[in-house]
């Protein structure tokens, strides 16, 4: 048993199940499947066909490349803009004509033909951008409509000056160098396209323009109510179809130097394909040029190598065929399921033991009592979810609710109450700073400090990340409670990185390290993690030394010590262990004693599961997240425990009405204040033989 | 039991082979010097056939023939298929120069898209022979019939059927493929240089089918419908004038319309003849092709001249089959081939 | 258009305001016209050849309008009308009866459909996509293990395959008939049956179909099916008429013809609406054009450009007449 259990442990401790989800998590994970597909292309190509690995190859791919990836992009584009432009093929056949013309039969600068070329494109693509744009027609069979009519003239206009453009042929360094021209080996045609890629990821992904194609693009009604100006953006993404198919068009025509009958002829059905293969969604919004480019790849490696294998066209047409069904396939169910899949998988259960707890007798201390049975309850039902509660020096009090906003309840009887700052996020742990500010961990959003007229200032909402972290840890997601050591710095918990705000309770599955402890210091204004893999750090508290501090570690039912200074610095020790019930926040009490309030009991089953790793995965699996088996958190109680760790007093809701969980404590003059992260209400009760007079401020920064 | 049989043919096969070594002690013959370099120097070359398309009768009776020579003389034959793409055509053909085959045989899409391309080849050192299409540049040798002297043919033929006075009127129709194919455009140039010497004779379509046999008839059901009285028709390909055939065997105009068409020969057009379908029938006789191919091909491969130093080519014969002279000589199937 | 769907019977004005309207007005201009110009363009003899030239696309428009109208769309239709024909000449030639080959090549289009359709039905790819890949498929496949030559004759010696597409009913060429038949029946499937009922509610809210019980995924199936097996018979008369089937049809732009012919009838691709009377117009308007057009000897280039140039005006004047407004328009409808 004993070594089973070991060996449980260590499969939990090394074996990193949670990084399959934390990828699934990722963006650029829909951009992996496409690569893999295209490495593995590569390497069934370099298996099967000799000599495949050669500059020529390459050279030949690159060039190849240049051209049909920039009518992938340009694409891209439509389709990110939520349209589809099949006219690419035809559209590049006239600019080609416009190349060849200006080149061969006039004979004009490359300059000018390059310009004659672009203007032709935006001439194009300005036709269906107004079209589809402006007069609000629809993509598909405007484009199938003007993919006719492009047609239409290159087959007119192409034999009246086929002979013309094979007669002469331009003497142009320049445009020579752009047909066959290398520079250190790598094609300039190659190194345009690169340019030009490079430029349209910039701006796709970084800048104004892009952004608003993606937003017209994904949810094109919205983007109108926004006030994105939806034709426009409409009608100019298909100027760069058009600007950027002509741009491919001039770079076939330096390299070929002639145009055939059925040039551009499918090409709209190669480049789409090119583009769904590379992961770009059709439907909008969805899409990168990566995707564009690692399409582009794929099926340009494909075909070449697939003719290369002397394959017949037959052949292509059905492999091409397989591969474009798979994709689509792929696609069609990775969109539905990513989401479902990262629901399952997210939730990565490790092993927890926690030690047996003893059988406790009437006359224990933890004996069940009904002491918080009669507290004096403070907004009742105006508050939702007071996690914290805090009290200043003029005796009033604070509390942080759910709608994210910090209430003020007015001293003496704390009848009238107002609303003391808005955050914007749900403020959990509070505790005032020397100078009367007062500090809030804020959930999913850092922590704040608010001024005492209620102004609202950012303390820090980032650490430093972690190097090997799949997720991106440098931003807080779940600050849960602080204290301010004697020389200004902020201590901090995060209680998971792994879980927002709402679904908290379910890292109590997982039983991991997930959280870690900050520390903000104002006089650099840096914040750095001190502490990490903690079991949900919660409460947090300075010990009178000054030199340490108390922290909870919710799930694994204790308390550690830390020292952040002094001649131990560094040192961790429990402080408190084998809890009877999850801790929640501590607070400093009279007498040098301390608070820790309990949000629920622990359960022998519950922690029986924290044993069984691969129970709460399966449960997680397959039902439903409503009948998940949580720990409890419905019913706790308050612990008040020496300066050395001794449990000497135990408050009990017995009816479980007013307090059943308790996420926060604060004695302030004789009275305790308890607040509940579930609860409605705040409730104080007197505390028999308390100094009357002690109150927390005047402990920590001493008596005014 | 078994032993037996095998120890028996053992010893049969034994005495046989003894005698074969006897005889050959007798009289060893001479070895040819040259038949042993002509297959020396062809074995393990490499030729590479880079057709419009596989899968119609023109490029898969080469082919066959192709295949065949290669096999016979121990020389690797492959075949890049561009299934009707120049796109694809122009890719294999930039890759083929990278791979440097020692031959290619390149069949082409129109006269100037492999131009530029195959020039490089040449250049690379890769001989090219073109075949039946021929590009603007010249290169090692170009086998395949002359398009402008079918042109004529047929338009000849056309000519003494519906001259004034021959005919019911002197109206005749072109069915063209795709109006920029080269084949097309020096066909047209032969119709038109017989036609122009006979300016009493009226074209009265000229419509491009895109090798579609359906696209063919509807154009002649229509043409039909405005001159009922159509005396001839000239058609670019025999594939797709079986379109054309079918209109005007329905308009129950078989024995008025004389339809000329031209292709290579193939036994299903051979069919159209004897079914009275056609009336004449120019083949350029694909199985001759692929012979002369085949001479050239070796030729090339054993000449020292670099490649690009000597250019030639060759018109082969065409053969007018009507009903008269349909028979198994002239026409083939790709069976016989392989 | 939504309000002269919405009409049991459209009015004149508001049949003039959809694009249904204006294609019949166009259509009428240019039969007028033509008729007026061209003397030999309004005989019963032409008009037959009109009705004959375009009926093929007409009846694949027919199999392409079931799908578009349960908001699909399939591009296979050539692919799969040239193969499975091809391929039961292939068989016919082989030595089996005609009547044998000919019910393997109807088995293969049916498959070919279901397959088609299970990969959009149960696969939830995207119709455009899974036909795309599909056409490819089925003609690589074809091509490859099913017949080397392009080009397939009508194997020799049935004389009543032949009928299809040459004989007379009435002096009314069997493809007309054909496609008359087929309109008949596509219409009173669509107008009478439970099927067509539910076709129309797939494709104007296919989550409510889904929702209210109608077997969304076999119906999908059973849609790709027929259009394939419509596209066979095309397959067969067009073989039948031309004496031959070439396979490098797949490679033309028939399919955006056919495309154009059920769009421009006034048959919405984002489905829900849409009549047989929209694919004969669509079908009669293409045939007068082009018959138009042949007649005077314009060069086919140029028909190809004023059919375009005619069916972009026909859309942009649909859209200037009904404006699509920013709020109502579908996401991703393209």
């Amino acid at each position: 048993m004993a070594a089973s259990d070991a060996l449980l442990r260590l499969r939990y401790r090394f074996v990193p199940d949670r990084l399959f989800g934390e990828l699934l998590t990722k963006s650029w994970i829909d951009n992996v499947i496409p690569a893999l597909a295209l490495v593995a292309t590569v390497l069934i190509m370099v298996w099967i066909i000799p000599g495949f690995v050669s500059v020529g190859t390459f050279s030949d791919l690159a060039r190849q490349l240049s051209e049909f990836g920039l009518v992938a992009l340009a694409l891209t584009i439509v389709i990110l803009s939520g349209g589809i432009d099949l006219s690419v093929g035809s559209m590049f056949a006239l600019c080609v004509l416009a190349a060849l013309v200006s080149m061969n039969v006039l004979g004009l600068p490359v300059g000018v033909a390059l310009a004659a070329t672009l203007a032709t494109g935006l001439v194009c693509g300005l036709l269906n951008g107004v079209l589809i744009g402006y007069l609000r027609l629809r993509a598909f069979i405007t484009t199938l409509v003007t993919l006719v009519i492009y047609r239409a003239l290159y087959d007119i206009i192409f034999p009246r000056v086929a002979s013309a453009i094979v007669g002469s042929m331009p003497v142009s360094p320049t445009w020579d160098l752009i047909g066959f021209g290398s520079f250190r080996g790598v094609p300039v045609s190659f190194i345009i396209f690169v340019l030009i890629a490079v430029g349209a990821h910039i701006v796709l992904s970084r800048l104004r323009p892009g952004w608003r194609l993606r937003a017209v693009g994904g949810a094109r009604r919205s983007a109108y109510n926004a006030g994105i100006n939806v034709k426009l953006t409409v009608c100019l993404a298909y100027v760069a179809s058009g600007v950027l198919t002509a741009t491919a068009a001039f770079l076939f025509s330096a390299r070929l130097g002639s145009t055939g009958a059925d040039t551009g002829i499918g090409m709209e059905i190669a480049v789409l394909t090119a583009v769904v293969l590379g992961g770009v969604s059709l439907g909008g919004g969805r899409g990168s040029v990566g995707n564009a480019v690692i399409g582009s790849v794929l099926v340009l490696i494909l075909t070449s190598g697939l003719i290369r294998l002397s394959m017949p066209g037959s052949v292509n047409q059905l492999i091409l065929g397989l591969v474009l069904i798979a994709a689509v396939l792929f696609d069609a169910k990775w969109v539905k399921n990513r989401g479902k899949l990262l629901n399952k998988v997210y939730i990565s259960p490790t092993y927890l033991k926690l030690a047996e707890q003893t059988t406790r007798g009437e006359q224990d201390v933890l004996a069940v009592n009904d002491r918080l049975g009669a507290t004096q309850l403070i907004g009742l039902g105006q508050v939702e979810g007071p996690e914290d509660v805090v009290l200043d020096r003029d005796d009033n009090l604070y509390t942080g609710t759910r709608h994210g906003t910090i209430v003020r309840f007015l001293a003496p009887d704390y009848a009238r109450s107002e609303v003391f700052a808005r955050i914007g996020g749900h403020p959990l742990g509070l505790a005032f700073a020397p100078n009367g500010d007062l500090l809030t961990c804020v959930g999913g959003m850092g922590v704040y400090r608010v001024a005492p007229d209620g102004k609202v200032a950012k303390v820090t909402d980032e650490t430093n990340r972690s190097l090997l972290s799949v997720i991106d840890d440098s931003r807080l997601r779940l600050p849960d409670d602080l204290d301010v050591a004697p020389d200004g710095r902020i201590f901090f918990s995060e209680a998971t990185i792994r879980y927002e705000m709402s679904e908290w309770a379910v890292d109590a599955l997982e039983g991991r390290g997930n959280g870690r402890l900050i520390c903000h210091d104002p006089k650099t204004g840096s914040t750095r993690t001190v502490l990490r893999g903690l079991i949900f750090p919660n409460g947090v508290t300075i010990c009178r030394d000054g030199q340490s501090l108390l922290f909870a570690e919710t799930w694994a039912c204790r308390i550690n010590r830390y020292w952040f200074d002094g001649p131990n610095k560094g040192k961790l020790e429990i402080f408190l262990d084998n809890l009877p019930g999850y801790p929640d926040n501590l607070n400093r009490g009279s007498d040098g004693t301390y608070w820790i309030a309990l949000l629920g009991m622990r359960t022998r089953t519950f922690d029986l599961a924290m044993r069984k790793p691969a129970f709460r995965r399966r449960m997680a699996r397959r039902i439903a997240a409503d009948e998940w088996m949580f720990p409890n958190i419905n019913r706790g109680c308050v612990l008040r425990v020496s300066a050395s760790g001794e449990i000497i007093d135990a408050l009990w809701d017995k009816a479980g009405e007013n307090h059943p969980s308790i996420t926060s404590t604060c004695e302030h003059k004789g009275w305790l204040y308890l607040g509940g992260v579930s609860n409605n209400r705040i409730g104080r009760v007197r505390i028999e033989g308390a100094d009357p007079e002690w109150t927390s401020q005047g402990d920590y920064w001493g008596r005014r | 039991m078994r032993l037996l049989k095998t120890t028996r043919w053992l010893a049969v096969a034994c005495i046989a082979l003894t005698g074969i070594v006897t005889a050959s002690a007798q009289d060893k013959g001479l070895e040819n010097p040259r038949s042993t370099t002509f297959r020396k120097t062809l074995e393990g070359k490499k030729v590479v056939f880079l057709p419009l398309s596989m899968g119609f009768d023109l490029t898969e009776g080469w082919a066959a023939v192709m295949r065949q020579q290669a096999k016979r003389l121990n020389y690797s034959f492959e075949i890049r298929d561009p299934a009707w793409s120049t796109d694809a055509g122009t890719k294999a053909l930039q890759s083929l120069i990278s791979e440097k085959p020692d031959l290619i045989v390149a069949h082409n899409p129109d006269i100037q898209s492999y131009a530029r391309l195959l020039a490089q080849a040449q250049a690379a050192g890769i001989k090219v022979v073109q075949i039946n299409l021929e590009s603007n540049t010249q290169t090692d040798s170009y086998v395949g019939a002359d398009w402008t002297e079918i042109g004529e043919q047929a338009a000849q033929a056309v000519v003494d059927k519906c001259s004034p006075g021959k005919g019911v009127s002197t109206k005749v129709a072109i069915d063209t493929g795709v109006p920029t194919a080269a084949s097309d455009v020096f066909q047209l140039d032969g119709i038109y240089r017989v036609l122009n010497q006979h300016p009493d004779i009226q074209v009265v379509s000229q419509q491009a089918t895109e090798y579609n046999p359906e696209k063919a008839r509807s154009i002649m059901d229509t043409v039909l419908q405005q001159h009922p009285d159509l005396c001839g028709a000239i058609g670019i390909w025999d594939n797709q004038d079986t379109g054309t055939a079918s209109a005007i065997q329905q308009a129950g105009k078989g024995s008025q319309v004389f339809l000329v068409t031209s292709g290579g020969g193939n036994k299903v057009g051979c069919e159209n003849v004897e079914n009275g379908l056609f009336n004449l029938y120019i083949s350029y006789n694909v199985p001759l092709q692929g012979e002369i191919l085949n001479a050239e091909i070796a030729r090339l491969l054993l000449s020292d001249s670099s490649a690009g130093e000597t250019k030639t080519l060759y018109f082969n014969p065409l053969t007018q089959i009507t009903k008269a002279n349909v028979n198994q000589r002239n026409c083939w199937t790709l069976d016989d081939l392989k | 258009m939504s309000e002269a769907t919405a009409n049991p019977g459209p009015r004149l004005p508001t049949l003039l305001k959809s694009q249904e309207g204006i294609v019949l007005a166009l259509a009428v201009l240019a039969f007028a016209l033509f008729s007026f110009l061209l003397p030999s363009f309004f005989s019963a003899g032409n008009l037959l050849a009109l009705v004959r030239s375009v009926s093929i696309l007409g009846i694949l428009a027919l199999g392409m309008a079931l799908v578009v109208i349960a908001r699909g769309i399939d591009v296979s239709l050539i692919a799969t009308m040239v193969v499975s024909v091809s391929w039961a000449f292939v068989i016919a030639r082989s030595g089996y009866s005609l009547e044998f080959a000919l019910l393997i090549g109807a088995l293969f289009a049916v498959t070919a459909g279901v397959l088609i359709g299970s990969l959009i039905a149960f696969g939830e790819v995207a119709p455009i996509f899974a036909t795309l890949a599909a056409g490819s498929v089925i003609y690589g496949l074809g091509r490859t293990f099913f017949f080397t030559l392009e080009m397939q004759n009508v194997p020799p010696g049935a004389g009543w395959f032949s009928l299809i597409g040459k004989g007379r009913i009435l002096g009314v060429p069997v493809t007309v008939v054909a496609f008359a038949a087929l309109c008949l029946v596509l219409h009173l499937v669509l107008s009478r049956t439970r099927f067509g009922w539910q076709i129309y509610a797939m494709g104007n809210n296919p989550a409510a179909a889904k929702i209210t019980g109608i077997a969304y995924r076999p119906m999908v199936v059973a849609q790709y099916a027929i259009s394939a097996l419509i596209a066979y018979g095309a397959g067969l008369i067009l073989a039948s008429s031309a004496s031959a089937i070439n396979a490098r049809l797949f490679n033309s732009t028939m399919i955006y013809d056919i495309l154009l012919v059920v769009v421009l009838g006034g048959i919405g691709l984002n489905g829900g609406h849409g009549k047989v009377r929209n694919v004969i117009l669509g079908t009669v308007f293409v045939g007068i054009l082009l018959n138009g057009m042949t007649i005077m000897n314009i060069d086919y280039t140029i028909q190809n450009l004023v059919k375009g140039v005619v069916l972009l005006l026909a859309i942009v004047i649909d859209s200037l007449v009904n404006p699509r407004d920013e709020q109502t328009s579908q996401q991703g409808d393209l």
